[in-house]
């Protein structure tokens, strides 16, 4: 899969890179049980800190995505489940724009509600 | 089959086994029911088997050689490789003729107690027939090498950076390894002939390409054989000339696995999309990959930065 990041934009790359995997695992790009890359490696091929690399890694494993085992690197868990993860995504879009206009957790889940059919 | 010197490779490679066939109606009323089928270091006979069942399994091999061949220059027409695997079928034909006579005139002349000796040159002699045969199927007439033709880059802003990196696996290869250590397994318990150096290789095999990655960034192209975590073939991004995305037909590149043929290399998993890179050089690498196109965008992309 693809790696990219920005050194340019607002976002951390620490986030960018835990969004690259995100993304490989929804576009079924990584697969239960693929290995990513060593840390150490992506962080020299992207010329990033080694520790910008681990902090991404270890974002995405507490998402329940990826474990993280020392000496075996890290790989997609066996459970690691692509539609979930899209809603997932949806829902932290839909939170931040609603933070963007202000509105407070008892309005989104109003909303939430409303969206039912 | 576009070679005219292609048939004559293909009947070269069925010499031997017409050898192996025409003999046995000579040579069968004299032979004993067992004949000598495997020498020991002091040259006596300590391996035995049905003088039948022997020629058989020779002839069987002969022409299985015979038949690859056949597909090999119908599969591969005149392409580049085919000129070793041709080869290779003449040496597996070769050689079991060559065995076949061997052991077949060491009986013959003193079924007592029946020596090879000398008569090894047979064996020795049916293993350079291959290489007869690849010379008369003799080389392409060096075609020139088109350019590689342009792929789209990947829009790589100034401020970005990107790296690409895959798991190849070839489950094949890991049933393989599996098998052959279950093999080693039972064989080291029963305490059979000591044969396990032989299962042995598919186990080492397997380590070395069970699983291979492959990345595309900064560094350039590299392959690394991943349980052992070897690295096999690096191309830094100064050595690349131009990719490719193209279908690989693994006997236009030697077949499958590592392949070396002059001026090319490849590592061939499967027949499918592939990734090409033309090296400054002159010479090529491919390599099977079932997404090649983001590979091929990034080092062309990086390239066009570097350059």
């Amino acid at each position: 899969m693809l790696f990219r990041v920005d050194v340019a934009a607002a976002e951390p790359l620490a986030d960018q890179i835990a969004a690259q995997v995100r993304g490989g695992i929804m576009r079924g790009e990584l697969a239960p049980g693929d290995r990513l890359p060593a840390a150490r490696e992506l962080a020299d091929v992207l010329d990033v800190n080694l520790h910008t690399v681990l902090r991404a890694y270890a974002k995405v494993r507490d998402e329940e995505l990826i474990e993280l085992r020392r000496g075996r690197g890290a790989m997609v868990r066996g459970d690691a489940d692509p539609a979930r993860l899209r809603l997932v995504e949806l829902a932290r879009q839909f939170v931040g724009e609603a933070r963007r206009q202000g509105l407070g957790d008892a309005e989104m889940l109003a909303m939430m509600r409303e969206a039912q059919p | 089959m576009n070679r005219p010197r292609t048939p004559a490779a293909i009947i070269l490679i069925w010499l031997p086994v017409v050898i192996t066939a025409a003999t046995w109606p000579t040579w069968s009323d004299r032979l004993p029911d067992r004949m000598a089928t495997h020498w020991n270091g002091a040259g006596a006979a300590d391996g035995f088997s049905s003088s039948s069942g022997f020629w058989t399994a020779m002839l069987v091999l002969g022409v299985v050689a015979g038949m690859a061949g056949i597909v090999i220059a119908l599969r591969a027409g005149g392409a580049y490789g085919s000129r070793y695997l041709l080869g290779a079928a003449g040496a597996l034909a070769g050689s079991t003729a060559g065995v076949w006579v061997a052991s077949a005139t060491a009986t013959l002349q003193s079924p007592g107690d029946p020596r090879l000796g000398w008569r090894l040159l047979y064996f020795v002699a049916g293993l350079g027939w291959g290489a007869v045969v690849a010379l008369v199927a003799g080389s392409l007439p060096s075609a020139v090498q088109p350019p590689a033709p342009a792929v789209a880059p990947l829009d790589l802003a100034p401020t970005e950076r990107a790296a690409w990196s895959t798991t190849l696996r070839a489950p094949l290869i890991l049933a393989l390894t599996a098998a052959s250590a279950v093999l080693i397994a039972v064989v080291a318990a029963v305490g059979a002939a000591p044969i396990w150096p032989l299962a042995a290789v598919p186990v080492v095999i397997g380590l070395v390409f069970g699983r291979l990655r492959v990345t595309a960034d900064r560094r350039g192209l590299r392959l690394v054989a991943g349980l052992l975590a070897v690295p096999l073939k690096t191309i830094p991004l100064t050595d690349v000339a131009g990719v490719e995305v193209t279908e690989i037909e693994p006997l236009e590149w030697g077949g499958w696995g590592y392949r070396v043929t002059p001026g090319r290399a490849a590592l061939v998993m499967r027949r499918g999309p592939g990734l090409v890179v033309h090296q400054t050089n002159g010479r090529r690498f491919a390599v099977t990959l079932d997404d090649p196109r983001t590979p091929a965008a990034l080092l062309t992309a990086l390239q066009l930065r570097s350059g």
